[in-house]
């Protein structure tokens, strides 16, 4: 069915081109939404739909990223959804949402080559791709601050990339006689390859990638992106995109560990995973835009998985169960903003008063994503946070756990303020009242519902997922 | 022979690191494309295949396709693509914003010339490591290439206009390209097809918003896209 996912797009976009209907722009994302959930559901239960579909050399899912694939289809389908109510609210002409639409189903499509490409040429490919193709969505309200932030976003990114296709010639070096980018044949040998070369090509791939990722400190052009894109699109490369690009860097680090000099590595990803916390937490605590504040919760979020990755072990699965927590709950908190965006109408936090009294419902989701991004229990964010703690613990690392708990406390704190004067302050200027339909709810609803979810019960099938998924880090 | 076209090429540099004229820079890509394109062609000429017979019948091509399909591809890649097609459409952006000059570099063009020869020669210096690992590498590609990428990035920091800018990353991609010629092994196929369409649209997109951000604000300066930020923000 992989190969479904990949094609889709293409024949959506052709048939959008030739008929050029208003209502088939919400049809086709919609239902590329549904099939990539359909397709994701299958392979994370290793069943085979239509075998004659299946992957190609090129493609293909193994352990490790199809959990990257389905957290993908979860935040796309409730995107999906929430994107018809929000289309629906925003009077905009015919054509614009037309390319809109084509440009949302390049980005979803490249985010999806990317992670599933079984060939690290290949994912640098499509990882440029998410770059363009995400930056006319940035674009998309062509305002004298959307152009700044599309114009730093390609910038900054393509420049990154480039230096990510330094580390791939690096590679190659250090590969020796063998000729090939296959991830499977990269494991295999990588106890031949020249250290020197690799050690080198994961400094340039780290930094390249680590661009688009958004860990500190190539990390600026994130939180312009983030907050001038609509919000379906920013909880789309808050949710998703930041994933694929930490998929490539875990799939090089993995080729670091399988040739014993991880541990360089571990602590280039520890640095740059505490400078993200530390970055985070020098910004948000006077932040005065909640969408920017969001992005800068990204970037500490990022920061977490990197030093998850560094830590190895124990510290591996909390960082993929940080991924999906934080996937799921970033998303719902960006749609949840876009909310915010359309009642108020601006994106500065002292304008915002009384959120709870003007919507009722977008207020609780406000405060509720922010538990769950808090790592409150029950939130599953709460037990990777725990785990990643216990991990360092156990391998002695006593200064840094005090001071990750430090930095988390700041953030959470800057992040708390912001939240708790929007939502519990008395309302002080009258609003002209926008009732949402069920679309602009219920994605949220569901996501925070399965984030808090599994921070109580866990079942087996996803633990054994999960551990399968971080086996050999 | 190869050592010549590459010399020419950080020397090229060192050129568009010394003038103001866009026009100049523009012309100097041009420059780049073809001495990449005779380069690569040296470099062809070295192989056993590679010479009148290998397209004298039709057996002799078939035998001899991935050998062909290859160094088709380079011609598109250096003299289509490189020498031709971006420069035309820089050109195009440069008479629609009407941006002729970058004038108000942050550092003087005396400093520039000298910065950019003392980069270019740590490139020379590097080639000339004579260490266990550079034994992998064409280490004459390999120091001119990085003095190539590190004059590039360079040039993006101090330049004033965003087409300088995008000028930067094109010569910062070519270095790239050099780079990848330091490897004696080649990339499969379909790579180096996807690296040179996302370049091609990433330079596409880049020059569609500096007529944007010309349209906008009337002029080039990077200092207008400084706006965003996190303290005394309005939107």
């Amino acid at each position: 069915m992989i190969n479904l996912i990949l094609l889709f797009p293409l024949f959506a976009c052709l048939i959008l081109a030739i008929f050029k209907k208003k209502f088939l722009n919400n049809l086709m994302v919609n239902l590329y939404a549904v099939l990539h959930f359909i397709v994701a559901t299958a392979a994370c239960l290793n069943i085979e739909l239509l075998p004659m579909w299946s992957g190609n050399r090129f493609f293909a899912a193994d352990n490790t990223n199809k959990i990257f694939l389905m957290v993908m289809s979860i935040v796309f389908l409730a995107t999906a959804i929430y994107n018809n109510g929000y289309i629906k609210n925003n009077e905009e002409l015919t054509k614009k949402i037309r390319h809109y639409t084509y440009m949302i189903l390049f980005f979803v499509f490249s985010m999806t080559g990317a992670v599933l490409s079984t060939n690290l040429g290949i994912t640098w490919v499509f990882i440029e791709g998410t770059t363009l193709a995400s930056a006319y969505l940035i674009y998309f309200h062509k305002t004298k601050h959307s152009i700044e932030a599309a114009w730093k976003y390609v910038f900054i990114c393509s420049i990154g990339i480039a230096l990510a296709f330094v580390g791939i010639i690096l590679l190659t070096i250090a590969t020796g006689n063998l000729n090939t980018l296959f991830y499977k044949e990269l494991y295999v040998n990588a106890q031949l390859f020249n250290p020197f070369w690799l050690k080198l090509s994961f400094v340039f791939i780290l930094f390249g990638i680590g661009t688009k990722m958004g860990l500190a400190p190539v990390h600026f052009w994130l939180p312009d992106a983030h907050a001038e894109a609509p919000s379906p699109i920013s909880a789309l490369l808050s949710a998703t995109l930041l994933n694929s690009a930490f998929l490539m860097i875990l799939n090089v680090f993995r080729i670091t560990v399988f040739a014993g000099c991880d541990g360089y590595a571990r602590i280039m990803l520890m640095t740059m995973g505490f400078l993200s916390l530390f970055v985070t937490a020098v910004f948000v605590y006077h932040i005065n835009n909640y969408k920017r504040m969001l992005a800068y919760s990204s970037i500490e979020n990022m920061g977490i998985l990197a030093i998850g990755t560094a830590l190895g072990g124990i510290g591996m699965l909390a960082a993929i169960i940080h991924l999906i927590g934080h996937s799921l709950i970033k998303a719902s908190f960006f749609l949840t903003a876009g909310n915010i965006l359309e009642l108020y109408g601006t994106k500065k936090i002292k304008s915002v008063n009384g959120l709870l009294e003007t919507d009722r419902k977008t207020g609780w989701l406000w405060v509720l994503s922010f538990a769950g991004i808090a790592a409150f229990p029950p939130s599953v964010l709460f037990i990777s946070e725990f785990l990643m703690i216990k991990s360092m613990f156990l391998k002695g690392h006593y200064i840094l756990s005090v001071l990750f708990l430090l930095l988390l406390t700041i953030v959470i704190y800057g992040l708390g303020k912001a939240v708790i004067r929007m939502t519990f302050s008395s309302k002080t200027e009258e609003t002209t009242p926008i009732s949402f339909g069920w679309n602009m709810y219920l994605p949220q609803i569901v996501m925070l519902f399965l984030a808090f979810l599994t921070g109580i019960y866990m079942p087996q099938s996803l633990t054994r997922i999960l551990l399968a998924g971080v086996a050999g880090f | 022979m190869e050592n010549i076209f590459i010399i020419l090429l950080g020397l090229s540099m060192i050129y568009i690191a010394a003038t103001s004229r866009l026009a100049a820079h523009v012309n100097m890509l041009i420059v780049q494309g073809w001495l990449l394109f005779f380069v690569c062609l040296t470099g062809f000429a070295k192989e056993p295949w590679f010479n009148w017979s290998m397209v004298s019948g039709s057996g002799a091509i078939m035998a001899n396709i991935p050998h062909i399909v290859g160094f088709l591809f380079v011609i598109v890649e250096t003299l289509v693509v490189k020498a031709f097609i971006i420069p035309l459409f820089l050109k195009k952006v440069v008479k629609k914003t009407n941006a002729h000059r970058d004038t108000e570099a942050n550092i003087p063009h005396f400093y520039c010339l000298f910065i950019s020869s003392v980069i270019l020669f740590a490139g020379f210096l590097i080639a000339n490591i004579d260490a266990p690992q550079f034994k992998l590498i064409d280490s004459m590609y390999f120091g001119v290439s990085i003095a190539i990428i590190i004059t590039s990035l360079w040039l993006i920091t101090i330049k004033h206009k965003v087409l300088s800018n995008v000028i930067g990353f094109i010569t910062m991609e070519n270095g790239i390209f050099l780079l990848s010629l330091s490897v004696a092994k080649e990339m499969p196929i379909i790579v180096n097809l996807g690296v040179l369409l996302d370049i091609f649209i990433a330079v596409f997109i880049l020059g569609m918003l500096v007529r944007e951000i010309n349209n906008e604000f009337d002029d080039l300066e990077v200092s207008h896209l400084s706006d965003l930020k996190d303290y005394e923000y309005n939107d």
